[in-house]
């Protein structure tokens, strides 16, 4: 039996779960190599539902997440990760600022 | 009108222009070297790090070409060294962090150490000449730590302690629960700029409106003409204080919204002391430590820098954030993270674009206005410590008038 990709109440955001990545690093790259209309459709369908992500992501797992839970937790990392190119830039143009990747995490 | 409201506060740092040459100069940075970094209590890393017996990390001080290994002994201790080993020299350890059980092994010739910096073990010991290896532990460095940071000094015998040295922050900021936040993000950028160029574009406030108006602009544009101007400045000895508030770090967004339940401020948590939303302060002569109010949990930035070369310095960014009681907050301390992470990559490209303006030589001095006053602080005490150029010569290295 195949395991949901998603947690069956957000089956619908499954298209959009090749954004379920993990370092940072996956996930800067990711916005870096996407284009802005890609960005923003990630960005729409997830603040659609994100209030009910919020909650479901602080159920009471028993500890760790689920796969499929994870899976829609590190989603949510990255819907931070793009929020202040859609929300605050707005368009990459108006970035003013070096080469993301030159911030290199440590460890 | 005019308000010069720190500037009277402390008006023996004058109000002149400031020479740019000190950040371009070869022979300045010789001199930033051999009596301020060779001579200063230097922050490289929290305890937190190294929680247990044998835990350490090695810091690699550029400037003054060292290395020096921090290290947690099975006493509990935590301890530096130079990474040197006794023998011929070689760096001891190469990975930048670690665990040993007990004892670290030279990979020349497995001379091999305690987690207390004891020589242990030499193969072939018969063949030396007299060697005794209690005369050949690892070579310390006076370490010291403060509410969980540690601090190496690289001379002998540092002339004053740690505490004395921070002085009136320390007295500000004893208590502060750092130990209750964890290292959750370190950065570490490379910069084509000037060590003091960096330091000075992160020791003032008035830039904050202009260089990031999409991103912090709007929440720091507090007073009626759209600037942000200081709510405390105070000056010590080496380092100062100053605060400023804000609306909110940033303005709200539908995911900030979302995330803290649209205000950041209900129930946000200030730690004891808090003079403003921002409390900043600069320990000199590389650090930074930023105190905000961001959420119902704790978080607080620290800068270092590094500089390899009169024209390169590595900007290490560590944001440390209490332990998150829910996911929300968790997702709460990574939007506050992406924020600032990317607000700081606009002040890198302007660093680098200063740096490069002043080593074009076309003016000769820069403009400070009053609130910009910590920043020429800065460069007081630096003077003192360093001495002027014409001072080079004297081979004590200290400066007549400080003493220092």
């Amino acid at each position: 039996m195949n395991e949901p990709l998603l947690p069956d109440a957000f089956a619908e955001l499954a298209p959009f779960a090749d954004w379920a990545l993990e370092p940072e690093r996956a996930r800067i790259e990711k916005k870096a190599a996407s284009s802005m209309e890609e960005i923003r459709a990630f960005y729409d369908a997830m603040m659609l539902r994100m209030d009910e992500v919020l909650a479901y992501l602080d159920d009471d797992f028993g500890g760790d997440l689920p796969t499929a839970a994870h899976r829609l937790y590190l989603m949510s990392l990255s819907l931070v990760e793009v929020a202040t190119l859609v929300e605050l830039y707005k368009r990459r143009e108006s970035i003013h600022a070096c080469d993301p990747l030159r911030f290199v995490p440590q460890r | 009108m005019r308000l010069e409201t720190w500037s009277s506060k402390y008006p023996e740092l004058g109000t002149h222009p400031l020479p740019t040459e000190p950040y371009i100069s070869e022979e300045h940075f010789v001199l930033e070297r051999e009596r301020v970094f060779r001579r200063s209590w230097l922050q490289v890393g929290r305890v937190e790090e190294i929680p247990h017996a044998g835990d350490y990390f090695v810091r690699d001080i550029a400037i003054c070409d060292a290395s020096v290994l921090v290290i947690r002994g099975s006493d509990g201790v935590v301890r530096g060294f130079h990474n040197v080993c006794s023998h011929r020299s070689n760096r001891l350890v190469g990975d930048e962090r670690g665990s040993c059980r007990g004892t670290l092994f030279c990979r020349f010739h497995n001379w091999s150490y305690s987690d207390r910096g004891e020589l242990v073990g030499v193969p072939e010991e018969e063949n030396f000449f007299g060697l005794d290896k209690r005369d050949h532990g690892l070579t310390t460095v006076d370490t010291g730590i403060w509410e969980g940071f540690v601090f190496v000094h690289l001379a002998p015998d540092p002339a004053e302690t740690l505490r004395d040295y921070l002085g009136g922050v320390a007295d500000r900021l004893d208590g502060c629960p750092f130990h209750e936040m964890k290292l959750s993000q370190t950065y570490r950028v490379e910069e084509r700029a000037n060590w003091k160029v960096v330091l000075d574009a992160q020791n003032e406030a008035y830039h904050l409106p202009y260089q990031h108006p999409l991103t912090l602009g709007v929440a720091f544009a507090k007073n009626d003409t759209g600037n942000c101007r200081f709510k405390e400045v105070i000056l010590y000895d080496y380092h100062s204080f100053w605060s400023c508030d804000y609306r909110s770090f940033q303005k709200l967004t539908p995911l900030k919204i979302a995330l803290f339940f649209g205000d950041d401020d209900a129930g946000a948590f200030r730690f004891p002391n808090m003079v403003g939303d921002l409390d900043h302060y600069l320990l000199f002569p590389n650090g930074i430590l930023s105190l905000f109010k961001v959420g119902r949990w704790m978080g607080c930035i620290t800068y270092t820098l590094w500089p390899s070369a009169v024209d390169r310095t590595v900007w290490e960014i560590r944001m440390h954030f209490s332990a998150p009681a829910t996911r929300r907050e968790r997702l709460q301390q990574e939007y506050f993270k992406c924020v600032i992470r990317d607000t700081l990559q606009e002040d890198t490209a302007t660093h680098e674009s200063v740096h490069a303006g002043i080593a074009s030589r076309v003016r000769s001095h820069l403009i400070l206005q009053d609130n910009e006053l910590p920043i020429r602080h800065f460069h007081k005490v630096l003077d003192d410590y360093a001495g002027t150029l014409d001072a080079h010569d004297r081979p004590d290295g200290r400066n007549t008038e400080t003493g220092r």
